[in-house]
């Protein structure tokens, strides 16, 4: 059993995968048209090259409560690990992305937290 | 942007307000007075939180209920055209055929061959879970079965 896929759910496919490439630097793995919706993944640069994250579409009303609930409660629905939290805070700030909580040390992590302009918000951190 | 966490309890109190599809709609103007934020710092602050603007959001939430509507079956165009908060059955179907890429009765007439049990939508329109992954042809995922027997 490998752990190889894990979803994150955004309110229009379009703009995630923008979003996700060209804002945050993902590369897009599949892009494949299912009936009403497409199948997208994208891995990370950085590796590891076989995992993949799906942006997967918010249809379901009931998913889309949970998401908006969530949201404003201020509660991250994926983390990303970064070297430098300082400085993809400056990178990400300069091309329009909107934080909630900028980067600050929580116990052993430098903590921050984004929109992802899909619905959710991600949290950015950095191991000590 | 660094949103402080009034202003952006605020910008999601907004997203609840747009969700609704109350008549008449309040202009942007008055939601931006409603949850006390200028006009041009509301729709600059919720683009950057949301990716579309207060109005694109409204519409897109329009289209969405209609959408479901239409999916349904039980409803002629004209009246989920109302029920969703258009006026105009004429702008309705122009912007519903911009967006969705066909008319309203064409997707009600496609969308409903697949509604099994009336009233009940299929897991082809409110997908969830990975469930896509199934409807894959069997070559789409070649490259990953590939890595995972190299692995």
């Amino acid at each position: 059993m490998r752990i190889k896929l894990m979803s994150i759910m955004v309110d229009d496919q379009d703009k995630a995968i923008r979003f996700y490439t060209e804002v945050l630097g993902f590369k897009k793995k599949h892009d494949i048209p299912v009936g009403e919706y497409r199948w997208i993944t994208v891995t990370s640069p950085e590796g590891p090259d076989d995992l993949e994250l799906v942006l997967e579409p918010n249809a379901n009303p009931a998913g889309r409560m949970f998401q908006e609930a969530m949201f404003s409660q201020g509660i991250p629905l994926a983390a990303f690990e970064v070297g430098d939290i300082a400085s993809e805070f400056a990178r990400l700030t300069a091309k329009g992305v909107a934080f909630t909580r900028q980067p600050a040390q929580a116990g052993p992590v430098s903590l921050a937290v984004f929109a992802d302009t899909c619905g959710n918000l991600i949290q950015l951190y950095q191991p000590a | 942007m660094l949103l402080r966490h009034e202003g952006f309890r605020r910008l999601c109190q907004a997203r609840d307000l747009l969700r609704e599809l109350r008549e008449p709609s309040p202009s942007i103007a008055d939601l931006a007075r409603e949850v006390q934020i200028s006009p041009f710092h509301f729709i600059r602050q919720f683009e950057a939180v949301f990716g579309v603007t207060p109005h694109q959001f409204r519409i897109q939430t329009r289209l969405d209920a209609a959408k479901r509507l239409l999916a349904m079956g039980q409803h002629s165009v004209t009246d989920v055209c109302m029920e969703v908060g258009f006026s105009s059955l004429g702008s309705f179907s122009a912007l519903f055929t911009r967006r969705v890429g066909e008319a309203p009765s064409a997707y009600r007439r496609r969308v409903r061959a697949m509604v099994p049990v009336p009233g009940i939508l299929p897991a082809d329109l409110t997908p969830g879970c990975l469930s896509l992954m199934g409807r894959l042809s069997p070559s789409a995922l070649a490259n990953s079965v590939r890595s995972f027997r190299e692995a």
